[in-house]
């Protein structure tokens, strides 16, 4: 069979094999192209991957869970042919100092029996608060399906775009548009107010508007953060959040696998250097070994940085896309920490009797455990952090694959993915090479508090800061989101005002992360969105 | 009981002599109205008032700066022909550090450019353009006070049009200046500064503005908003500036007041009210506390939203939705003010002695940092020890407003919280005067000494004598959750409520405080149109 790597040439290149990328690809092949995916590190996803970072323990090394996988995408693709399985998680577990926890799971007269224990008003509101936010995502649902228009443009397109936006926008009941305005500016921990009291509700809600950013619940724009993470949808229920199979980089697999079935071939160890550019338009990619491949259409998956000032040439450039791709904020926040155990882990809450409402040890831990015992912990945490350093007692949440998918460990024994925040990219004092351990001590100090056993069973331990983030899959400062999911960078405003619509200035250059609409988590929205605009252009 | 004022029949009853509601008595009676304003003290003004709280001195036991006010008022009312005289100081901001020299930012921007650049040449180069900017984006944000917030979602045409000017003169300033604001005033102010200036010294003189009037610190989201709507003052200088009143804040209420009755309005002091009367749901008049009624065809609260709400009418007989909306409504007061009689000017390290550098505000807030661990004490109840101190001096430009040679120092404490972790304000209220002078004698030794007399007022205190819930200023805290057509609830449109007939003309309906004057001007604008449509033909 001829070499066909003599005559490089493809309609398209995705650069990075991360989720988004392999979307892309996978849309761009189905449409009829020929694609070629290159990611630089010897195993695809990004940070959707599945690696054996120690003998017979698999770890999710960096995402852990999945719900804002976009159904549209999973049905399109027809991921579960390729090996998608998301497991329901289905319980979360709030350990408090002093042996008492909260739980809450899918069995509803359960939950809001929990909840009455520390609040017959929050048990009582919790249906509301359930309804309410189950209206706000599918309001905003809209939104993740559009390319977002500019409303400063007077473009037909964008006048065409605001027109539906509004019009999707007003045609809601008014006390929806009010709740949604208020999701938009307020503090996740006001806006929970307006519902609950309790300090284990209140922490373990409040924490989803943290996640990946660099905000305290009490931060006005972390209600926005927290409808975020409620978008998305599992078997049509919204707001569930589910384990893949094989770790997220079973999901990673199964989109490759669509890919590939559609003919895209996927080059690991491949890193790319530059995106050759003649005469305004791409033409190629040059790889770090310095070979050449032609393609009409190059599509990045990397981050602003590295799309517009690394990959090619920022004098190119309008000066006002560089301005403000210089001035959009990344701000990592996150770490993460993967544990090998030996053993299952004792929760000290869980031997606590408390009539009915006791968990099975089982299940509590077949779901996530949160380690946000109130919102001023989780406040307090981010105090720490700000001024430059870790969190000694962090917000941690928590899942134990084995128990539920037990390949990934071998019998008997675990894996326990730890995703903690608050690690400040840049530290006041010391670099992160010094001081990861000392990261990694206050991560585990800390769930010794919950679960004594813990030091005993440790086999292996993975720590990775916002450092090492960026060294290993690229996402620069270690922002898990491809750049913070604030208003003034989310929208047509991502990544700069007037490129929100994954072109570049450069003709046949595309962007197509999370640094685009709609952000981060692993939705693979922004990758589709790309590619229909790209196959737009085409025709 | 006496009936006699049963009969007493206003078009328009105010109920607080405050700045605001004295504005909207002025234009309701310029318009021929009859209007009664009703002032529970014996004083006018609200928290925009002078007080002889110390023998021989003109004390402003609220606030110090008018710089906001709206210059339509002004002239619409004549104010400066009829006892009001401006004083703009020379010096907009005078920020002292504890090692190394002052940072003075002068109202002419090109004095302030060489000290500006002995700390940093590029932040000198980039200050010209930082204001340009500010006050482009401010002056829309500026048109946006005066006009009435639509009615999401239901948009009709005729709300909607008023828009129509903004929205073209927006897009005028060009695409770039309105994806700016729309990028800039959901930021952090920190965030903001730090993409124009590298001085920590320079951006917290600026900084600082942005956490007046809400419970955040400068890393929170949505305090550049703050900051364009404190630069937007009289002059557009594109920072924060002071505009002073000759005899004191109260004289630009007296002068408010005055203008009012000349064009025929009637003011009451010692009339406090104790209950809005409704007739089948709408706002007839007013009940006092000494059984007095007063009917009005339209009744105005200056007092903030859940005075009015729940003392003035009473839950029962509101709307379920609004009582659950006003009883989430955040106050979050965050200052604590302190009045000081000093027997002489107090020094600090100027840089050339001037007295003239002490004219404008004083900033005790060496950088962003600094104001931000303000903010983490006042998070969890503690009045933080290192506050943000807010200072102004005003007989330095107004000295009749204290014996001879002697002066006055009016200071907002900043990140004082209203609910204490420990103990309660009656006890911590001298503890927190000591604190806050220990903290100037740093910056200024020997202070100490000069103080004759002393007033400190906490939250409690301003919650209790001047009706600002939880101590805020403000009327509610000015959050992007509680602005435009969410403020004081969602769905507010200016100064319309839910209950015809009544109307809120304080700061704690659209735009909000500042001592703009703009909610009492907007209370008159949107009712002489609704009057108009209501009542067909007027007596004029």
């Amino acid at each position: 069979m001829p070499d066909l790597r003599l005559y490089e040439n493809y309609d398209a290149i995705v650069i990075g094999g991360g989720h988004n990328g392999l979307v892309t690809s996978a849309y761009l092949a189905k449409a009829g192209l020929k694609v070629l995916v290159l990611e630089q590190r010897h195993v695809l996803g990004g940070a959707s991957s599945t690696e054996e970072i120690f003998p017979g323990y698999k770890f999710s090394v960096f995402s852990y869970v999945v719900s804002l996988l976009r159904p549209e995408i999973i049905r399109e693709l027809d991921l579960p042919k390729h090996g998608l399985a998301i497991l329901p998680l289905e319980s979360t577990l709030t350990p408090l100092p002093g042996g008492d926890f909260l739980y809450r799971d899918a069995d509803h007269y359960r939950t809001i029996q929990e909840i009455s224990r520390f609040s017959p008003r929050d048990a009582d509101a919790y249906e509301d608060y359930s309804r309410t936010m189950y209206f706000m995502a599918k309001a905003v649902k809209y939104i993740l399906g559009i390319q977002p228009p500019d409303p400063t443009s007077l473009n037909p397109n964008d006048l065409a775009g605001l027109y539906r936006l509004a019009r999707h926008f007003l045609n809601l009941p008014e006390d929806q548009l009010h709740t949604l305005v208020r999701l938009m500016t307020m503090s996740s921990a006001d806006f929970l107010e307006r519902w609950f009291e309790s300090e284990p509700l209140m922490g373990t809600l409040s924490a989803s508007g943290i996640i990946g950013t660099f905000l305290g619940p009490r931060s006005p724009g972390t209600a926005y953060v927290l409808l975020h993470h409620y978008m998305g949808e599992i078997d049509g229920n919204f707001r569930s959040w589910g384990y893949a199979k094989g770790g997220t980089g079973g999901i990673s697999q199964a989109i490759a696998g669509a890919a590939r079935s559609s003919g895209v071939e996927i080059r690991l160890n491949s890193p790319v250097s530059e995106v050759v550019v003649k005469n305004g338009r791409a033409v190629g990619v040059a790889l770090r070994d310095g070979k050449e491949i032609a393609a009409k259409v190059i599509v990045s998956s990397l981050d602003p940085n590295q799309t517009f000032l690394k990959l090619v040439d920022p004098n190119i450039l309008p000066v006002d896309l560089v301005s403000s791709v210089r001035k959009y904020v990344y701000r990592g926040s996150s770490g993460k920490v993967n544990l090998a155990l030996d053993a299952a882990p004792n929760l000290v809450c869980l031997d606590m009797r408390s009539g009915d409402g006791v968990p099975q040890s089982k299940t509590a831990l077949r779901g996530a455990i949160s380690i946000s015992p109130s919102v001023d912990y989780i406040e307090r945490a981010y105090d720490q952090a700000k001024y430059g350093d870790f969190s000694q007692r962090p917000y941690i949440d928590i899942i134990i694959p084995s128990m539920i998918d037990p390949g990934m460990a071998p019998p008997g024994k675990h894996v326990m993915s730890c995703f903690v925040q608050y690690a400040a990219y840049s530290l006041e004092k010391g670099s992160w090479e010094q001081r990861r351990e000392a990261f990694g001590d206050a991560v585990v100090d800390t769930l010794c508090e919950y679960i004594p056993n813990l030091k005993d069973i440790i086999v292996y331990r993975q720590v990775l800061t916002p450092y090492d983030i960026e060294q290993s899959i690229g996402l620069t400062e270690g922002n898990i989101f491809q750049g913070e999911l604030s208003l003034s960078q989310l929208f047509f405003l991502r990544p700069a005002p007037g490129y929100a619509n994954y072109r570049t200035p450069v003709k046949g250059y595309y962007q197509c992360g999370s640094a685009t609409h709609p952000g981060g988590g692993i939705s693979g929205a922004p990758g589709r969105l790309a590619a229909l605009r790209i196959l737009k252009d085409l025709r | 009981m006496g009936s006699a004022s049963e009969g007493e029949q206003f078009d328009a009853i105010i109920i607080g002599a405050g700045h605001n509601g004295l504005v909207t008595a002025a234009y309701l009676a310029k318009a021929g109205r009859r209007v009664v304003v009703l002032e529970r003290r014996e004083l006018l003004g609200g928290a925009a008032a002078t007080e002889e709280i110390f023998p021989g001195y003109q004390v402003n036991t609220g606030a110090c700066d008018t710089s906001l006010f709206l210059p339509e008022i002004v002239s619409d009312l004549g104010l400066e022909t009829n006892g009001v005289e401006f004083i703009y100081p020379p010096a907009a901001i005078f920020s002292p550090q504890l090692k190394g020299p002052p940072l003075t930012i002068w109202r002419d921007p090109l004095k302030s450019l060489n000290e500006i650049a002995a700390f940093s040449q590029k932040d000198a180069d980039n200050f010209e353009p930082y204001l340009r900017l500010v006050t482009r984006l401010g002056k829309i944000l500026r048109d946006t006070m005066t006009l009435t917030p639509p009615p999401l979602p239901k948009i009709t045409p005729g709300a909607a049009l008023p828009w129509l000017p903004i929205a073209l003169q927006a897009k005028r300033l060009g695409d770039n200046d309105l994806r700016e604001l729309m990028r800039v005033v959901t930021m952090p102010v920190m965030d903001f500064l730090d993409e124009w200036f590298e001085n920590p010294l320079l951006k917290a003189s600026l900084g600082v503005s942005g956490v007046i009037g809400s419970m955040q610190g400068p890393r929170s989201p949505g305090t550049t908003f703050m900051l364009l709507y404190q630069a937007m003052g009289v002059g557009n200088y594109g920072f924060r500036t002071t505009r002073l009143v000759r005899g004191g804040t109260g004289r630009l209420s007296q002068t408010l007041a005055d203008r009012a009755r000349q064009y025929g309005a009637e003011i009451r002091l010692g009339a406090s009210v104790a209950a809005i009367n409704l007739d089948r749901g709408r706002a007839s008049g007013v009940s006092l506390t000494n059984g007095e009624r007063i009917s009005g065809r339209a009744v105005f609260s200056n007092a903030n939203p859940s005075h009015t709400f729940f003392d003035l009418v009473g839950a029962p007989n509101l709307p379920l939705r609004l009582v659950r909306e006003v009883r989430a409504i955040k106050y979050r007061g965050s200052t604590a003010r302190i009045n000081l009689a000093l027997s002489d000017l107090p020094g600090f390290n100027t840089s050339s002695g001037g007295r003239e550098h002490l004219t404008g505000r004083i900033v005790i807030c060496p950088g962003l940092d600094y104001l931000e661990r303000a903010y983490d004490d006042a998070k969890y109840g503690i009045p933080s020890p290192q506050p943000y101190l807010d200072i102004v001096i005003p007989t330095l430009s107004d000295p009749s407003l204290a014996p001879e040679g002697a002066h006055l120092m009016c200071i907002d404490v900043r990140f004082t919280p209203y609910n204490l972790r420990d103990g309660n304000w009656d006890e911590q209220r001298e503890r927190l005067g000591d604190q806050v002078i220990k903290l100037l004698t740093a910056y200024s030794p020997g202070i100490k000494n000069l103080v004759t007399h002393r007033q400190v007022l906490t939250p409690l205190d301003l919650e209790q004598s001047l009706g600002l819930p939880e101590g805020s200023i403000y009327h509610g805290q000015m959050g992007l959750d509680q602005l435009f057509f969410m403020r004081p609830t969602a769905g507010s449109r200016g100064a319309s409520t839910p209950i015809p007939g009544l109307y809120l003309c304080g700061s704690g309906a659209h735009p909000g405080g500042g001592l703009t004057g703009a909610p009492g001007y907007n209370a008159a604008r949107q009712t002489l149109k609704e009057m108009r449509n209501e009542f067909g033909s007027y007596r004029y």
